[in-house]
């Protein structure tokens, strides 16, 4: 039914993303394309992972894509429903061993900012651009054991220091985070549209650890704004299965989370209804 | 609960009784369970200068600020989400259109601090999130400390007490005994703090069906200042057990908020053009309804309960 060997960048993204997902994880899972990574994780080799939700779902198995961090099927079968508060208070007592979260600007240190882009003559109270603010990115970036960012590689976006620091990553480096009263160990990984970046274990700067099909270390230099370092081990991404695919596919027929721009589409309501109920017809859960 | 008080009125005076204009407001509900049906009531009756206090709030939000409702948001998140950007909440804070809205912005766990120093009755409470971040440096009501016992820094948030919280639920009792099903947010917390809690719920159930299910109720009706059966409250938004995201309408309304005429046009046709919620829905069509009901219920339903056709 559906063509497995092409692929997007954005499904290419999910699956790397899932497969950071371990089956003895507790995992946070953030909006965007994280909320398609978790339910492919726990569809295929990551069965045992509790999927956790910011709303309060915990352990949720559905056959709907949440759209939210807190739509209805993030309770759907789930083992619990709590509590934001709750969630949060798990996270921060140590019970959470992966986030996943977004950012519209990052460091070299892995610091997010989600809430303002000052531009020219900008201020605080009125910026170039105002962003969402933190939510629940902020909480997870200080108090999950350890973390993963997803980002599109954009030149002046990849940049030496964030404008605002929104969510800390590894401050300005090794042993600021624990300084700072931060209780998680801090990102582990960026994942992006061109490659995967990882974080050095002694300066705690990112550098470049893999490299998706079409794209030269020259690519990815000409997006970081700081001299990046690459791995002497450079490795080239493992493409989607076919089971990742059909996962993906089943749950999100119509590229909400993994289509680009979704509110320049033009679907009916009936489109709308038909795709998503056979979207969720064609799945069944094995629990 | 024979001799309970009945606190059932109907929206339009649920909201021109309990939000005078420059009170503070919170919503229940993120994303799912937030009550749009009172966003458009808060719009239709024009109230002004509203402080919104908030973890996230998404659509609801959106409709208040687009509405010239709020003059600042103490909040963690406004956006849209999925379907698209806040354009209403960047063109308030970018260019100070309607109006200028002052945010004091925290995260979600801090706001979920916040409504609970002011559920337990205590002037703050400690949290090991928002250290080290640029959060601290633009709110004042932030303060950082070393803990006295000798394990570091710790952030402090001081309490919220919203003059009036909305809280959209799946069902309650006429004295407001309110069952909430599906993720509860920071839901008891927010009724506890708030100085004057309106349920406004799918259906109103007799207080014998809440006895069934004890555990179920989040919010006991002595919190409760109001209730208000709006079956469809968080339309386009989710109701977990009741309906799902109406996606096309949502994006029709992001798409309108691309321009300030845009949105405009938008709310003369869906809240000044339609004198309630029946006529709301009515504009939208029973057909339309039910196939949102439908998505949810072939998947989720509360069990052991049966949840009442208000539809055909």
């Amino acid at each position: 039914m559906t063509d497995t060997k092409e692929y997007s960048i954005a499904e290419l993204m999910g699956a790397v993303v899932a497969r950071q997902i371990r089956n003895d994880d507790v995992a946070f899972i953030g909006v965007g394309i994280p909320l398609i990574a978790g339910i492919v994780a726990v569809s295929t080799h990551a069965t045992g992972a509790i999927l956790v939700y910011e709303g309060g779902g915990i352990g949720a198995r559905t056959r709907r894509i949440p759209w939210t961090i807190s739509d209805n099927p993030t309770t759907d079968n789930a083992l619990a429903a709590v509590q934001m508060w709750r969630v949060f208070s798990d996270q921060q007592r140590g019970f959470i061993t992966l986030g996943i979260i977004g950012g519209a600007e990052v460091d070299r240190f892995g610091n997010l900012n989600t809430t303002v882009i000052y531009g020219t003559d900008g201020t605080y109270a009125r910026p170039k651009v105002r962003l969402p603010g933190s939510g629940g990115a902020n909480d997870i970036a200080s108090s999950a054991l350890r973390t993963i960012i997803m980002m599109r590689l954009r030149k002046g976006k990849f940049v030496n220091r964030v404008q605002f620091v929104t969510s800390p990553g590894h401050l300005s480096g090794p042993g600021e985070r624990k300084k700072a009263g931060l209780l998680g160990k801090g990102p582990a990984m960026v994942v992006t549209d061109q490659c995967i970046f990882g974080f050095d274990d002694n300066t705690r700067e990112m550098y470049l650890q893999t490299l998706y099909p079409g794209i030269s270390v020259d690519d990815v230099r000409q997006s970081v704004d700081w001299e990046l370092k690459v791995s002497p081990d450079l490795k080239e991404v493992e493409p989607p299965t076919q089971a990742e695919l059909r996962v993906m596919r089943a749950f999100d027929p119509m590229g909400f989370i993994l289509g680009e721009k979704s509110a320049d589409r033009s679907e009916s309501f009936d489109d709308f209804f038909n795709s998503i109920r056979c979207g969720y017809e064609s799945i069944q859960l094995d629990l | 609960m024979k001799d309970a008080e009945d606190k059932c009125m109907n929206l339009e005076e649920a909201v021109s009784r309990f939000v005078c204009n420059g009170c503070s407001v919170a919503y229940g509900g993120i994303a799912g369970r937030e009550p749009m049906a009172v966003s458009y009531e808060i719009v239709r009756q024009r109230k002004r200068d509203l402080t919104f206090i908030t973890d996230t709030t998404v659509d609801a939000a959106e409709i208040l600020i687009a509405g010239g409702c709020l003059r600042r948001v103490e909040c963690a998140y406004i956006w849209i989400g999925v379907v698209g950007v806040g354009h209403n909440y960047r063109r308030a804070v970018e260019q100070g259109i309607p109006n200028h809205l002052e945010v004091q912005e925290s995260s979600n766990y801090g706001m979920s601090m916040r409504f609970m120093a002011g559920a337990l009755g205590l002037p703050f409470m400690p949290v090991k999130s928002l250290l080290a971040s640029d959060i601290i440096a633009h709110n004042p009501d932030i303060k950082v400390i070393d803990d006295p016992y000798g394990s570091g820094p710790i952030a402090l948030v001081t309490a919220a007490h919203p003059d009036v919280a909305f809280i959209h639920v799946q069902r309650a009792d006429r004295s407001g005994n309110a069952q909430i099903w599906g993720m509860l947010g920071n839901d008891d917390n927010l009724a506890r703090a708030a100085k004057v809690v309106v349920i406004t719920c799918e259906e109103i159930i007799p207080t014998s069906e809440i006895r069934k299910i004890p555990n179920m109720t989040a919010i006991p009706s002595y919190c409760v200042s109001a209730v208000v059966e709006v079956p469809f409250c968080s339309h386009p938004l989710p109701v977990a057990g009741y309906y799902w995201m109406d996606i096309p309408f949502r994006r029709e309304m992001v798409n309108a908020s691309r321009t300030r005429e845009g949105i405009l046009s938008w709310i003369d046709e869906w809240i000044y053009g339609v004198k309630d919620l029946d006529a709301y829905r009515e504009k939208l069509g029973v057909v339309r309804l039910d196939k949102v009901r439908q998505l949810e219920l072939d998947n989720y339903r509360i069990p052991f309960i049966a949840t009442k056709e208000l539809i055909r």
